[in-house]
């Protein structure tokens, strides 16, 4: 019977992968065990469907081998679970639409297995600035540190940052992707996803090489809201996905929260705007991690040194003049010559110098921004 | 007697090499051929020779004409041949006495109605005759100035085939032409100073090394910021050429048809269009002509929007920047082309442009940008040394900080580092590498250990590691001093890549 019902899950799963996301909500009434015995006619009386999704419907079943995909799961070491099964995570069957089948490669942690608040989405935009990135790492860092899951979307900028912090304190870290699980995208990302299969496991509801098709992200978003208490959105614009993972976790009853964000930097509007509209706010990554995860006796464990807008003392004249005119948004090298009245020459140096004694940190577009100390 | 010869000269890349025009009348059939390797417009001479001939007031003979143009082996080509084969065919007939036709180089193509027109490279037919030990060089007035300008050989400058004869036969004198007024080392041109730049002094900083080491340089920023304004104006901060320099700029000039009529003086700045092809970047064609790398020569080729330019076109350019000239093989001759530049190339950060600019937001997605910066091939970014991020400027930037330096200021520092460099290796900074490099860069005090912190820190490749020390010797060069101090080093770890294009 157990059989009947992971092959009927799997068949939905293909089928939803086709037809969207909302598909197996609908059906209602109608027993899962018998949706692959009916003819899209039958079904379409019981459940509203498109011609496209009848013709899905009517090619799935036709192709349908239950016993060979589940075969070649097995042979890859790629795990599926499905409502019925004990491993699936408790918290996901509560979210609206509950993927019918979840592909996991790895070992999902054990903190996703029952209701303890001890996992935690850091999600965030893909085009992040330097001090975006550098928070998201840390926060990653800070929670893998406590033992704490860490959840993300493995996509380029926030979500890579996270995994990375994740993984280089030693913790635990799971990618929810949204296309199938043997495939890798973004593939410069193909290093990371590795190591997070690793330390953690890769999780899909998409059977092996389903593309990663545009509608599949926002999908997937409900999974990572789904499989966590909290939700960290790191840096957000205004029409980020970020966003619809906070909304999918405040329908589930969980928590977001968000870091704030420079004025005036559109990269940070949507995750400025969760704050005002309530989200709790990250103002220091200890006291973050302490209100997830509180260890049991004992204060709080300061973990780094908040970031000092004083200037450290001993540095060289025009190191500390350059260092004052290096703002804590991104800063161009000639505005920064503006500022501290250097030669650029002597500019030059000084920055370089700041640069490997970790004071600041320089960007993409070949911008400078302060960082701590360290 | 029913053999004559008259002395010509064809191009071979920018150098011209002698030509024998042997011309036989015999008794037959009256005809008109051309032997020789000659191309298409060779064997079109005959008609226009024929018919400059009659119109001239001369007689055509009636008789069995061969050209033979010798060495045969040697492809010829081009139109320049028609005057040399029209002053022996009247020399055969007796209007032009033979003998006055020896120790002359002639050249020019001729009109129907008699007329002279100028030819390609007319200077490097002169530097030719100046080397095959000719007396003098006959061809069209309108290249006269221009071939008299290298000197060595008297060159005059004739209008028509009537004149060339009346020369040749002592009936009239011609007043050798000489080179035109060029005056002292052309000033740099008013309009491309680095004192009308406002602000972008990062910018201009690292023009200077570039100037100084002779590095290729990447400048990276939004549409608007200045690039194309910036590098305009790199080559009025390289020191004046010296006349050889001058000589070889104008030979290839000269050979492409692009002569000014005197010898060029200002360093050349090139920046062809992104949909150039590419022989018109290296050179070549069937009757082969210097591409733009070479036309830049000495001077600075500008690639502006870099990663639009073709992948297979850009590879070309990998044996110019490493050896300083082009080779082009062809069937019939395999022939070189100087090509010594200082590589400027611009980019937008991302296809929209606005990645990183503070007023305006980016309309591309992560993926698109990661796709167009990896357009750009790895093996050329080796060979570039400086990256450089324009932003555009606000108002507020544009005010502050030091007055713009004009650009003679900042060429009188360049000049005095790139003799430092030359009295010490005889190359210049940009060319060193490998045992050469570590010998020449000696990391002073602090300097050393430094360096072992930034290639931890930045993950600095090997490839990396010897850019910024190549950079770093520039630097000091520029300060005038021998060793490489921590200051040096740590300016020059500002022009390594950004992430975007790996390390």
């Amino acid at each position: 019977m157990a059989g009947r019902d992971q092959a009927s899950y799997l068949f939905l799963s293909l089928l939803q992968a086709r037809t969207g996301t909302s598909f197996v909500s609908r059906l209602g009434d109608v027993p899962l065990t018998a949706v692959p015995e009916m003819s899209s006619a039958e079904l379409g009386q019981r459940v509203r469907m498109t011609e496209r999704a009848a013709r899905a419907f009517e090619d799935l079943r036709r192709d349908f081998d239950p016993g060979a995909m589940i075969g070649e799961l097995e042979r890859r070491g790629i795990s599926m679970l499905t409502p019925a099964d004990a491993g699936y995570p408790p918290r996901l069957t509560k979210v609206p639409d509950p993927p019918p089948a979840l592909f996991v490669d790895g070992t999902l942690p054990e903190a996703l297995r029952d209701e303890l608040p001890e996992a935690v989405a850091v999600v965030g935009s893909r085009k992040a600035s330097p001090s975006g990135l550098d928070a998201a790492r840390r926060l990653g860092g800070a929670l893998g540190e406590r033992g704490v899951c860490v959840i993300s979307g493995l996509a380029l900028g926030i979500d890579a940052a996270a995994h990375e912090g994740a993984l280089e304190a030693g913790g635990s870290t799971v990618g929810v992707l949204g296309c199938g699980i043997d495939v890798v995208y973004p593939r410069s990302n193909h290093r990371l996803f590795g190591k997070v299969r690793e330390s953690g496991a890769l999780v899909s509801e998409y059977h092996l090489g389903e593309a990663p098709l545009a509608w599949r992200f926002p999908a997937r978003n409900r999974i990572i809201a789904g499989l966590c208490g909290s939700v960290v959105v790191v840096e957000a614009a205004e029409k980020s996905g970020a966003l619809i993972t906070a909304r999918h976790a405040l329908d589930a009853g969980g928590d977001v929260w968000a870091v704030p964000g420079p004025l005036g930097l559109a990269e940070c509007r949507g995750s400025n705007k969760l704050l005002a509209d309530g989200a709790g706010c990250i103002w220091d990554v200890a006291e973050f991690v302490e209100a997830i995860a509180p260890v049991p006796a004992g204060g709080i464990v300061p973990l780094e040194k908040p970031l000092d807008v004083s200037l450290p003392a001993g540095l060289a004249p025009g190191e500390a003049a350059a260092l004052a005119g290096v703002g804590f948004e991104p800063t161009e090298v000639d505005a920064v010559a503006g500022r501290s009245g250097l030669k650029m020459q002597e500019l030059l140096s000084a920055l370089g110098l700041l640069e490997l004694k970790g004071y600041i940190h320089r960007d993409g577009s070949g911008a400078f921004v302060r960082r701590p100390a360290g | 007697m029913s053999v004559c010869t008259a002395r010509s000269l064809t191009l071979l890349g920018i150098d011209a090499l002698p030509v024998e025009v042997e011309v036989d009348v015999s008794a037959g059939l009256p005809g008109f051929s051309i032997v020789g390797l000659p191309d298409a417009a060779v064997q079109e001479a005959r008609e226009r020779v024929k018919v400059a001939i009659s119109n001239s007031g001369f007689k055509f003979p009636t008789k069995k004409v061969i050209v033979n143009l010798a060495p045969a082996h040697l492809r010829k080509e081009g139109p320049a041949f028609d005057l040399p084969i029209a002053l022996a065919v009247l020399a055969v007939s007796g209007v032009v006495p033979a003998q006055r036709l020896d120790g002359a180089g002639v050249v020019g193509e001729l009109s129907l109605d008699g007329g002279l027109r100028g030819v390609r490279g007319a200077l490097c037919m002169a530097e030719g005759a100046r080397r095959e030990g000719l007396r003098s060089l006959v061809l069209p007035e309108s290249n006269a100035a221009e071939a008299a300008s290298i000197g060595g050989v008297k060159v005059f400058g004739m209008s028509s085939l009537r004149e060339a004869v009346d020369f040749f036969s002592g009936v009239r004198e011609v007043e050798p032409a000489v080179a035109e007024e060029d005056g002292r080392p052309e000033e740099v041109r008013s309009g491309d100073d680095f004192a009308d730049v406002a602000g972008q002094r990062f910018a201009k900083r690292a023009l200077e090394v570039a100037a100084s080491g002779g590095h290729n340089v990447l400048m990276s920023g939004p549409p608007g910021s200045g690039k194309t304004m910036l590098a305009r104006r790199l080559p009025g901060i390289l020191p004046p050429l010296t006349l050889e320099e001058s000589i070889e700029v104008t030979k290839v000039h000269s050979a492409a048809g692009q002569g000014s009529g005197a010898l060029m003086r200002a360093r050349p700045f090139r920046s062809p269009h992104h949909t150039i092809s590419t022989s018109g970047l290296a050179g070549g064609g069937s009757n082969p002509r210097p591409g733009e790398v070479s036309l830049a020569h000495h001077g600075v080729l500008f690639l502006d929007e870099f990663p639009e330019f073709s992948r297979a076109t850009l590879e070309v350019l990998r044996q110019p920047l490493e050896d300083g000239h082009v080779t082009i093989s062809r069937v019939a001759a395999t022939l070189s082309y100087p090509a010594r530049v200082t590589l400027v190339c611009s980019m937008n950060p991302c296809p929209c442009g606005y990645s990183g600019d503070k007023r305006r937001t980016c309309r591309c997605s992560a993926g698109q940008i990661e796709r167009y910066q990896g357009r750009i091939s790895g093996p050329l970014l080796d060979r570039i040394d400086l990256f450089v991020d324009v932003p555009r400027l606000s108002r507020e930037e544009l005010r502050g900080g030091e007055a713009a330096e004009p650009s003679k200021d900042i060429r009188a520092r360049v000049a005095k580092a790139r003799d430092a460099q030359h009295r010490r290796q005889r190359v210049s900074n940009s060319a060193l590498a490998g045992r050469r490099l570590r010998e020449v860069c000696t990391l002073r005090g602090d300097s050393e250990a430094l360096f072992g912190t930034a290639i931890d820190r930045m993950g600095l490749s090997g490839r990396a590691h010897d850019r910024v020390l190549r950079v770093a010797r520039t630097v000091a060069d520029l300060a005038g001093e021998t060793g490489i101090s921590v200051e040096h080093l740590a300016e020059a770890l500002n022009y390594r890549r950004s992430s975007f294009f790996g390390r």
